[in-house]
């Protein structure tokens, strides 16, 4: 009789366990690190376990365009940046933005003293580093503000696609080189130079910032009633994550080690990175700011000869989302 | 009893297969309704091509007339005149040769982010990169080519008394030919690949391999098609021109004879 009861109990688990929890797949932009805590700290803290979600984090990499994984239906949301995004939609992608947990913007230019470079004013004629594969445009707006030809000569800027690391500027090869205020800043001060060596220049100080890593899904994900609901569970459980790793960085870095199959990652370094992102998440409760996407908008329509975007976008954005999400 | 293509059926065939694959590609693009962002039809590749072709001239010079022909001679050279050594002195072959080999293996994925360490962003590092490449296959068809002669064609030399120099003028490098031709047609394929895949790992911007990511980065997919295209029909070109060059440089020889 026991023995049939506890099989009974066992069916009975088993069956409970059979009503799976919602499955849904994240592209990340970039390899596993703390840039992406908040849903690393999610997934390993249950938040969207209790939310009923199975999720799966996809790793990306530079040679991962998270839009055309989300195309193929390789995944269902992505984290990418608005200005790409953006520029893909107008090539026929219809990816929409749901949640926005960067407020602020984390890139930088970084330059050496040496090259003499004191503001924007001294650019003319120096040789920049920038990363391409859709993180150009935000510099390249900057350029056209700035009423600097990014052609060269002497009266413009030089430009180097810059790989993903910070050679350049070690090799004294650029006067200045793109990084983020969490990750490559600090692999040039790992890499021995001064921080009184250097002088930075923030994109948010320059008021040209664009928003950064934001969550996105095709339109045609956002017609099923279903989906949204989980979409809002997904976002919801997203936030709850990123606030608990605002509060505990160290935890969140050891989080993120802990998924990082790579092994390439190191302690302080993720430590650091999350401390970093920590101040870019730390004004948004997930709900995108229509002045923050009207900003970015006009920063990537302003592009001179060549604007990043030609029209202005509509349908790129929802609330709808975060508004569930936060009921 | 097969009778023999003309010249015109010869050009006629692939011509017209090649419409039709791009005429089902069209069709297919159409009916299935696939996203330009995966595959753009061929009508919209040939419009990014006629709608920027000063950009794409750019790229072409960048890449093809500086990174990879200044690599493919440089690294041509470089081969054929170790090969020339190592025939000489019999040591070097033992001691040269596995360099040589150790050089073949090295991926291009590494050797790249190096080059553009020494030599910098622009074309000189693709160069540097294209030259390596293509010594291995210059260096090992040169040596075959030099070893292809047989007894009976060094000893008739040799009752000439003819020296090594002598021999090697009259006799084997003109055997050599052959084979050093085959391994330009290799290595052409090789420094275009080599001057676009370099450029991903910095580089100005200009040239087909940084088109190529950036334009991907952004989907715009009809402009990395369109200078996939250019490529190809590059690759092509410079093949067809190396066994122009073969034909009338070895006539004599028996591949020749068709």
């Amino acid at each position: 009789m026991k023995k049939l009861l506890t099989s009974a109990i066992a069916l009975a688990a088993m069956t409970a366990g059979a009503q799976a929890a919602d499955e849904l797949t994240l592209q990340l932009k970039w390899v596993t690190q703390a840039q992406f805590g908040g849903y690393y700290v999610a997934l390993e803290k249950g938040f969207y376990e209790a939310a009923d979600l199975d999720v799966t984090i996809k790793p990306g990499g530079p040679d991962v365009a998270p839009v055309q994984v989300l195309l193929g239906g390789g995944a269902d949301v992505m984290v990418d940046w608005m200005p790409s995004a953006l520029a893909a939609r107008e090539n026929g992608a219809p990816v929409v933005n749901i949640a926005q947990p960067f407020k602020a913007s984390g890139m930088m230019l970084t330059c050496l003293k040496e090259s003499g470079i004191t503001g924007p004013e001294d650019f003319a004629g120096k040789t920049l580093g920038v990363w391409f594969y859709g993180n150009e445009y935000p510099f390249l707006s900057w350029m056209s503000q700035l009423g600097l030809s990014t052609e060269g000569g002497d009266d413009g800027v030089e430009v180097l696609k810059q790989g993903f690391n910070v050679d350049p500027l070690l090799q004294k090869q650029a006067a200045c080189i793109s990084t983020m205020t969490y990750n490559e800043y600090w692999q040039v001060i790992d890499a021995g130079i001064s921080a009184d060596d250097l002088i930075t220049f923030k994109y948010e100080d320059q008021g040209v910032a664009t928003l950064e890593d934001g969550l996105y899904v095709l339109e045609s994900t956002l017609e099923d009633d279903a989906m949204k609901d989980k979409l809002a569970r997904f976002v919801a459980a997203s936030m709850e994550g990123w606030k608990w790793a605002e509060q505990n960085p160290e935890e969140a870095a050891m989080i993120v080690l802990e998924y990082d199959e790579t092994g390439a990652q190191t302690e302080g370094h993720q430590i650091r990175m999350m401390g970093e992102v920590a101040k870019l998440t730390a004004g948004s409760n997930g709900a995108l700011d229509p002045v923050d996407y009207a900003r970015t908008v006009a920063s990537l329509m302003s592009g001179g000869s060549d604007p990043v975007i030609t029209a202005e976008p509509t349908g790129a954005f929802t609330t709808e989302i975060t508004d569930m999400a936060m009921k | 009893m097969r009778r023999a293509d003309t010249q015109v059926e010869r050009i006629a065939y692939p011509a017209g297969f090649g419409l039709l694959v791009l005429l089902l590609w069209e069709i297919a693009v159409r009916v299935f309704e696939i996203s330009p962002a995966l595959l753009p039809p061929p009508t919209a590749i040939g419009a990014a091509i006629m709608g920027s072709l000063p950009i794409l001239w750019e790229d072409w010079v960048q890449t093809v007339v500086k990174g990879a022909l200044n690599g493919l001679w440089m690294g041509s050279a470089a081969g054929i005149a170790v090969a020339l050594v190592i025939d000489r002195y019999d040591f070097l072959k033992r001691g040269l040769l596995p360099v040589a080999n150790f050089m073949a293996a090295l991926p291009i994925v590494g050797l790249a982010p190096i080059m553009v360490m020494w030599f910098g962003f622009d074309w000189q590092s693709k160069a540097a990169v294209v030259a390596i490449m293509v010594f291995f296959p210059m260096l090992v068809n040169t040596l075959g080519g030099l070893a292809s002669t047989d007894t009976m064609q060094r000893d008739l030399m040799r009752t000439y008394a003819a020296g090594h120099v002598a021999t090697l003028v009259k006799l084997r490098i003109p055997a050599a030919l052959p084979f050093v031709f085959n391994g330009l047609k290799i290595a052409t394929t090789l420094a275009l690949i080599g001057a676009i895949v370099a450029e991903y790992f910095g580089s100005p911007i200009r040239g087909m391999g940084f088109r190529i990511t950036t334009e991907m980065g952004r989907l715009a997919t009809d402009m990395v098609w369109a200078e996939i295209t250019i490529s190809a029909l590059t690759g092509t070109a410079l093949y067809g021109l190396v066994a122009l060059i073969e034909k009338r440089v070895t006539f004599w020889h028996p591949s020749q004879r068709g």
